[in-house]
């Protein structure tokens, strides 16, 4: 590694050893906002927002190794998880916005998600629509100067303390979907918007049910033009798949070596069963590195869907594991922080995001080259 | 080889069917837990939980009880009673039975609403009665109840040494309210991928999902009847190898499970996740899998194993 990548290191984990924040970052609800908020707002003060985001508007214009190092020294400093309620700002709506968004849009959005001043949700998945977006019911029609959107999402995490929601909805009825959906800036605090939290299995209400009563939108907060929505989600969708979870992943090797370390030598099999962990994880993140690296220059390609996959099952794998390393000791490890919790979390893993068997058809596909499969 | 249940076990569980079938309809509050004191009444006052000591019954028609009445939504303890508490030396009544083999330091599973708790030591079994307003409650996502014990409200009043009978009807009680649980899951789930739709075509139709789903399906067959094996033979390996298999299976059980129920069934407002709770709780007692596996080997090979 060059002497100006070692600098780099050094100084990022400086910065993060006097500024991660105390304490577990709460699961929902308002202080869940203000604490994603704030520790947004502190890193962009420390020169550290938008690392991947272009210097012109307000990243930091990083190389994906300098970005592999920042996510490496995050996950050993022990920051507050990247899947918080900043996620999608950081990781969809702005690079979205930068991949498509108008000056308008950039130049109002961007400052005010890297300066941790807006928040938002996605709202793509409908109850008859998840992991097929094709099947996108949600109606909008324009009316002058507005979209007027009716209709149904869920499954949106957040959405009852997100100011802003990447939307997608049905705007040509008769068109093939390609050429039937817009994409577009929808504010969350007008009138016709109610959000319902779910409470998940995890004892935590992350995921929200949001019910459109024609609510009216400018049209001028479409991104990437009317009924092209499709194009523009699918670059969203790429990015989530592809460098957005490293921090997750690095974090994830790190607990898996704790594990190993907390493991007592009188369980050899428990130790294998680790060291088996220790090996995936390993080769997850070569795949995820070399994935970053390709992708450089431009939108993350279908091998992205090799790493979440990987990741996801290897999540899962690991919290199984800890629970059985630490023992179930009942509710103990039940808390909403405990390894219960975890556990339980880690099901959605393989769901959220686009399932497994989307990425796998995906990989499939995109990249081995098969033959489709019926859909 | 007969798997044919006899005329008394068809009676047996036709009867239990007609009282199940309430609290199966009936939903079920998952906060804090699920535990059913009308549905412990029914099944007790009707004599379920004592079959396993009756004239002409057996372990494995308790088995059998265990495995319907674990497919409900609602939580009894049912296990302890029917597979343990008739052959203590003390009487221990009609009563809910908690279980404990740990140091004390463990939230004991049904110990909030136990009449009685029986310690699993080395050398020796402890019976003691439980006073319920001096438990002290432990907060739980796994749906069943869960305390850990007071410094006082505990008192012994039997001890006997066989061990191994505890140890075994323990284990084979994993197993097969295991067993319910995953029949009632995997049923919820069947019913789900073939009523919910994607890409225009019913969930089940897709051939990644039949073959998980079938594969859990082997899982739940298997553990139904090493179950009963274990119930039946009352061996200490056949009761090690279908606790620990039950256990062994159960993060992939689940997991098969929810991936196919998308974002729905991971929520508390889907029924499924009674079930996980629960197989994840079973899957962590008397050490789990791991620890199950070395009984077996001992009990099958000897100490060398």
């Amino acid at each position: 590694m060059s002497e100006t990548m070692l600098e780099f290191r050094e100084r990022a984990r400086t910065w993060l050893a006097s500024n991660v924040p105390a304490g577990e970052a709460p699961l929902d609800g308002t202080a869940a906002r203000q604490f994603a908020l704030d520790w947004q707002r502190r890193q962009a003060e420390g020169g550290w927002a938008g690392l991947s985001w272009p210097k012109d508007v307000g990243g930091c214009g990083l190389s994906i190794l300098e970005q592999i190092i920042w996510y490496e020294e995050y996950a050993r400093a022990r920051a507050p998880r990247s899947l918080d309620p900043m996620f999608v700002a950081i990781n969809h709506a702005g690079p979205t916005l930068i991949a498509c968004g108008t000056p308008e849009q950039k130049a109002f959005h961007l400052p005010r998600i890297l300066n941790g001043k807006s928040l938002w949700c996605q709202g793509f998945s409908e109850p008859n629509a998840g992991s097929d977006l094709a099947g996108i019911r949600m109606r909008g029609r324009i009316d002058g100067d507005d979209l007027i959107v009716d209709g149904q999402k869920i499954w949106s995490s957040y959405a009852e303390i997100a100011d802003w929601q990447e939307l997608l909805v049905r705007t040509d009825p008769n068109a093939n979907i390609s050429a039937a959906l817009t994409w577009i800036i929808c504010p969350m605090n007008v009138e016709g918007i109610t959000v319902r939290p779910i409470m998940t299995m995890a004892g935590a209400q992350k995921y929200c049910e949001i019910f459109y009563d024609s609510v009216r939108i400018p049209v001028s907060n479409i991104v990437g033009g009317l009924n092209n929505g499709w194009k523009t989600a699918m670059s969203t969708l790429a990015f989530e798949r592809g460098t957005a979870s490293l921090s997750l992943l690095i974090s994830l090797t790190i607990r898996i070596d704790e594990m190993l370390q907390d493991c007592p030598d009188d369980r050899p099999q428990m130790k294998e069963r680790l060291a088996r962990l220790c090996a995936r994880a390993a080769a997850v993140r070569a795949t995820a590195y070399r994935v970053a690296l390709d992708s450089e220059e431009g939108v993350p390609d279908s091998a992205g869907s090799i790493v979440r996959l990987g990741f996801s099952e290897l999540v899962q794998s690991t919290a199984a594991a800890a629970l059985d390393l630490y023992g179930i000791d009942g509710p103990e490890v039940v808390g909403t922080h405990g390894l219960g919790h975890e556990y339980l979390d880690s099901f959605s893993e393989t769901i959220a995001g686009g399932t497994a068997e989307i990425q796998r058809n995906i990989i499939g596909e995109r990249i081995l080259g098969l033959p489709k499969g019926p859909r | 080889m007969n798997f044919e249940l006899s005329e008394d076990q068809n009676s047996v569980l036709t009867a239990l069917d007609s009282i199940m079938s309430k609290f199966d309809a009936s939903g079920a509050e998952p906060h804090p837990y699920v535990y059913s004191r009308e549905l412990d009444e029914a099944l007790r006052e009707s004599g379920f939980f004592s079959i396993a000591g009756e004239e002409g019954f057996s372990p494995l028609d308790g088995a059998m009880v265990i495995e319907r009445v674990s497919r409900a939504p609602q939580v009894v303890e049912s296990a302890a009673s029917i597979l343990i508490a008739p052959f203590l030396p003390f009487d221990p009544g009609t009563a809910p039975i908690a279980m404990d083999a740990s140091s004390g330091r463990e939230p004991i599973r049904f110990l909030p609403i136990a009449r009685f708790l029986v310690t699993l030591h080395n050398d020796h079994v402890s019976v003691a009665a439980v006073d319920p307003a001096k438990v002290a409650y432990a907060e739980s996502l796994l749906a069943y109840p869960y305390g850990r014990r007071g410094s006082s409200g505990i008192d012994e009043v039997a001890t006997f040494g066989d061990v191994d009978l505890v140890r075994r009807r323990w284990q084979t009680g994993i197993a097969a309210e295991a067993a319910g649980c995953m029949a009632a899951a995997l049923e919820l789930v069947l019913d789900h991928v073939k009523t919910r739709f994607a890409f225009g075509r019913p969930l089940g139709s897709f051939q990644a999902i039949q073959h998980r789903l079938a594969m859990a399906a082997e899982t739940a067959e298997a553990v139904k009847w090493l179950a009963y094996k274990a119930a039946w033979s009352d061996s200490s390996a056949d009761a090690a190898l279908a606790a620990g298999f039950a256990q062994s299976r159960t993060a992939q059980f689940t997991y098969d499970l929810h991936q196919f129920c998308g974002a729905m069934g991971l929520t508390l407002e889907f029924p499924l996740h009674l079930w996980t709770y629960r197989l994840r709780a079973l899957a962590g007692e008397l050490g789990g899998a791991s620890a199950q596996a070395r009984r077996a080997a001992t009990s099958i090979w000897g100490e060398a194993a």
